[in-house]
């Protein structure tokens, strides 16, 4: 399902402080440079949101000469500490920055590549900073263990006493400088499989066709109208209930679910997948190691009042947290779990003409396919999702086509993405019913889930030990097998008949008691 | 002061209108602030009871029926997290990490299982006439008030949304209940039986102790309920039907359990006679309430401002015209069909076989894909 990612991060041009001897006190600078514009097109093509602004509070260090011109604007001195912290591999990105620029350009993210690397420089010659202070500490310290003249005593305490305050104000600025490159750095998107194509939703590569739109020799109904004179669903009385884009499935429209739900399992179940359901309420942090802000503005997550807790936008995030900081076996993967949920999104941001009925819905069933592997093998479980994808569609009787969607339209955690468009007849156009993504390991690097290569038979240490081979990031995948608002939409405009009933498709009769179309009941 | 005055006396009059009006204003806003504070004590009284209800504690409740009798084991019996253990049905410990404690998921046979159970019971209960239903789980915290419950009373059950008026729904009852929100009803239209499946979300705050182990109390369940609108002298008769349809659905499952007449302190505040079912579970060695029926009889409706037309009466006014009677609330009733939770903890206590399988109760098992019983997986 495309549920696009948005990272939002304050960007700071440039860090500004000023020059202090290392033997004097330190003092505090609140820097806090706001950003002229914040470009959120990686969330949304339509409304670029603001991000809330973020301050930094940065201690003065070391001996290095900076520039000198103050900060532009000093407010709240709110230190940026994020509560978890991603893996990220900052010696690759310096190593490969080209493309990575490149890759944050055409993604239209808002990472800011040059901060980040000039954070890791700052950090690592902090850190080397650091080294020295305590090597030269220690060496006062064991200098001090010998015997001494009480001048000479005096002295060595005077500068143990130095180097310990220096000490400390540089270790609090190392956790400072770590803190904001994590927060800025965890704002660089995934890279891109090179056969992505480049650009925005225009640029998304047509895979494959299935079917060709049905023709019609009667007056086509969408799937509003349709459910109105069988009686499948009410949004009356949820907008009273509930509020808008909220409704009540009835009679066989709550069978057409059941049997949605029942049959995609059985289908998934059967390809090796391990069923599961899964909480729908879940920690913050979670949602954002899956990539998704919960807090931002026009944010697509619900949050729970008096906790840190957010209802789920897809199973994906209950999924993926299974094996969060968690070291699995090589021979226990590939790990393939499919996942029913009832799903919510506040669909903040998203008006228009693409909302009516069930197209846009803020409560929704899914069934989704998720995919825990080896580096070397998601592009092969990518393929694998899509193929069971397209047999579900297929089976279904479905016309639809798969896209290889474009760069601008990826959202962060993806490394490539295919969406499914099906063909909906009552709105004359095709609605995306399906999406499935290769993260790599842009997930598994936040939620810390790596496995532990099979020991390799090759290279013992030479005290006979076998070598246990260093863990490595997993990657993962994920997929919707079946998101049944959509579903019901297709089903009910393509299937209609124009008598005004709706054909159930073979496969999901045995499902929902043997029933063979939904009839228009007498009144 | 319509009339023709002298200057003076209609100064007077000017003078004595400008008084009364200011009386009137003043005496029209306490009137307001009399008539919300007589609502706000007002709905803290609780509906009134069924004559035959037991007056008393919980221990006062009255048996009203005993269906079987425990099953006797000749192994060491198991409770439900163990089985979920060893047959890999459950996880709380992940749930723990992702959400918090009393969150788990299902896995391997529990899912197929929980959807048999939704699907089944659906498909019984509507064989009794009862419209299914799914329904929104975020809903206006005024609806879930004006069905009986204190979304935002300290240890409230109810989980609310930030930074906006909707909270989660703790029961189908309270979005089924609001269907027909201030609205008044054809008396031909009634009964309306509806039978709801949806997620259900309680905080479970206070409830600290043993009874919350595993799958017996969690923050977040699927079940299945039914509820009846009807007319006022037909609500004990749906109470009678209902608890009928519960105690069918579980005798067909094979579970034993009693039935009892929930006494006066046990009823809470909507529930003008409440039946509740304690199932047995062999592995916590004691009966557990696997399901509630409540006869609501007016309370929710004069809250929900649900009401009825009686058909016309034969009786017509001097002037010829037919009199349209009076608008009555309607009765409210709710029932648990199905529990999964619960139902789960039942069915894999009972069922368990000594070799660590447990057996599918044989309604279930079209709905499963014909698979007879769970059994533990080679490893």
């Amino acid at each position: 399902m495309a549920f696009q990612c948005r990272l939002s991060g304050a960007t700071i041009h440039s860090l500004k402080m000023a020059t202090i001897p290392i033997s004097s006190s330190s003092s505090r600078f609140i820097f806090r440079t706001l950003p002229q514009t914040l470009n959120h097109a990686l969330f949304s093509r339509h409304t670029p949101p603001k991000a809330p602004p973020f301050s930094v509070l940065i201690r003065a260090f070391s001996a290095q000469a900076v520039v000198a011109a103050p900060a532009a604007e000093i407010s709240d001195d709110k230190v940026v500490k994020p509560q978890w912290k991603a893996a990220i591999d900052f010696k690759w990105i310096r190593d490969n920055k080209e493309a990575v620029a490149t890759n944050i350009k055409s993604r239209n993210s808002n990472a800011n590549l040059e901060l980040v690397l000039e954070l890791y420089d700052k950090m690592l010659n902090l850190q080397k900073e650091v080294e020295r202070l305590r090597g030269e500490r220690n060496n006062v310290a064991n200098k001090m263990k010998g015997k001494l003249e009480p001048s000479e005593r005096q002295k060595l305490v005077e500068e143990g006493k130095n180097l310990k305050e220096a000490l400390t104000t540089l270790e609090e600025d190392l956790i400072n400088l770590r803190d904001e490159l994590q927060f800025e750095a965890q704002c660089i998107p995934n890279m891109t499989h090179p056969d992505v194509p480049i650009g925005g939703e225009d640029s998304s590569k047509l895979r494959n066709m299935v079917g060709s739109p049905l023709s019609f020799d009667f007056l086509v109904k969408d799937h509003l109208q349709i459910g109105k004179e069988l009686d499948l669903f009410d949004f009356d009385a949820a907008a009273e209930v509930s509020g808008s884009k909220f409704y009540y499935l009835k009679n066989e429209a709550v069978m057409m679910e059941m049997a949605l739900v029942n049959w995609t399992l059985t289908e998934v179940m059967k390809k090796g997948f391990t069923p599961l359901t899964t909480p729908e309420i879940v920690r913050s942090s979670v949602v954002e190691k899956c990539g998704f802000q919960p807090r931002g503005e026009n944010t697509q997550v619900y949050s729970i009042e008096d906790s840190d807790q957010c209802l789920i936008g897809t199973a994906e995030i209950p999924v993926g947290g299974i094996h969060m900081d968690s070291i699995v076996s090589e021979s226990s993967l590939p790990l393939k779990y499919v996942a029913f949920s009832h799903c919510f999104r506040t669909e903040a941001g998203a008006a228009g003409t693409a909302t009516r009925g069930l197209y846009r819905v803020h409560q929704f069933s899914k069934v989704e396919m998720f995919i825990f592997c080896k580096q070397e093998e998601s592009d092969m479980y990518h393929e694998e999702l899509i193929k069971i994808e397209e047999d579900l569609f297929s089976s279904l009787g479905l016309h639809y086509k798969t896209l290889d969607m474009a760069t601008g339209d990826l959202g962060a955690p993806a490394y490539r993405k295919f969406d499914v468009e099906a063909w909906m007849p009552g709105l004359g156009r095709y609605g995306e019913i399906s999406s499935a993504s290769n993260c790599t390991d842009y997930q598994s690097r936040r939620l810390g889930i790596r496995y532990r290569p099979s020991e390799s038979p090759s290279t013992t240490s030479n005290k006979g030990k076998t070598n246990q081979a260093a863990p490595k990031f997993v990657h993962t995948l994920n997929a919707t097998a079946c998101a049944v608002p959509r579903m019901l939409v297709c089903l009910l405009e393509n299937f209609q008949q124009e008598d005004g009933s709706v054909i159930i498709p073979d496969p999901l009769r045995p499902f929902m008691g043997g029933i063979e179309a939904i009839y228009p009941k007498s009144r | 002061m319509k009339g023709k005055l002298e200057p003076s006396e209609r100064q007077k009059l000017v003078e004595e209108g400008k008084n009364l009006k200011e009386g009137l204003t003043t005496l029209e806003e306490d009137l307001i602030n009399l008539r919300d504070e007589l609502q706000l004590e007002a709905q803290c009284i609780p509906n009134m009871t069924h004559p035959d209800v037991p007056i008393g504690g919980e221990d006062s409740s009255k048996l009203r029926n005993v269906v079987g009798s425990p099953l006797s084991f000749d192994f060491p019996v198991k409770d439900h997290l163990q089985i979920g253990k060893e047959l890999d049905l459950f996880d709380f410990d992940a749930a723990a990490e992702v959400s918090g404690s009393k969150f788990y998921y299902l896995k391997n046979e529990a899912v197929m299982l929980e959807i048999a159970l939704v699907n089944w019971t659906l498909t019984e209960v509507m064989k009794k006439s009862f419209t299914p239903l799914t329904t929104p789980e975020i809903v206006r915290s005024s609806v879930v008030e004006k069905c009986g419950f204190q979304p935002r009373g300290e240890n409230t059950q109810v989980y609310s949304i930030e930074d906006s008026d909707q909270c989660l729904i703790g029961t189908a009852e309270i979005p089924v209940g609001g269907i027909h929100m201030d609205s008044i009803v054809s008396e031909s239209s009634l009964p309306l039986k509806y039978v709801a499946f949806s997620h259900c979300f309680r905080t479970e705050a206070g409830a600290a102790g043993t009874a919350t182990r595993g799958l017996y109390r969690v923050h977040q369940f699927s079940k299945v309920e039914m509820f009846i609108l009807c007319k006022q002298e037909e609500s004990d008769m749906y109470h009678d039907e209902l608890i009928k349809i519960e105690e069918d659905l579980f005798s067909s499952l094979g579970l034993h359990y009693k039935t009892l007449d929930m006494a006066t302190g046990d009823l809470g505040a909507p529930a003008y006679r409440k039946f509740d079912v304690e199932a047995w579970m062999p592995g916590l060695g004691r009966y557990g309430e696997i399901s509630s029926a409540s006869n609501c009889t007016d309370y929710q409706s004069r809250r929900l401002g649900i009401r009825y037309r009686p058909s016309e009466s034969p009786t017509t006014s001097k002037k010829g015209k037919t009199n349209q009677a009076t608008p009555k609330f309607v009765h409210t009733l709710n029932a648990t069909a199905c529990a999964v939770p619960r139902m789960l903890v039942c069915l894999l206590e009972n069922f368990q076989q000594e070799d660590g399988s447990v057996i599918i109760p044989k309604p279930l098992r079209p709905f499963m894909g014909g698979i007879e019983a769970i059994y533990p997986k080679s490893r």
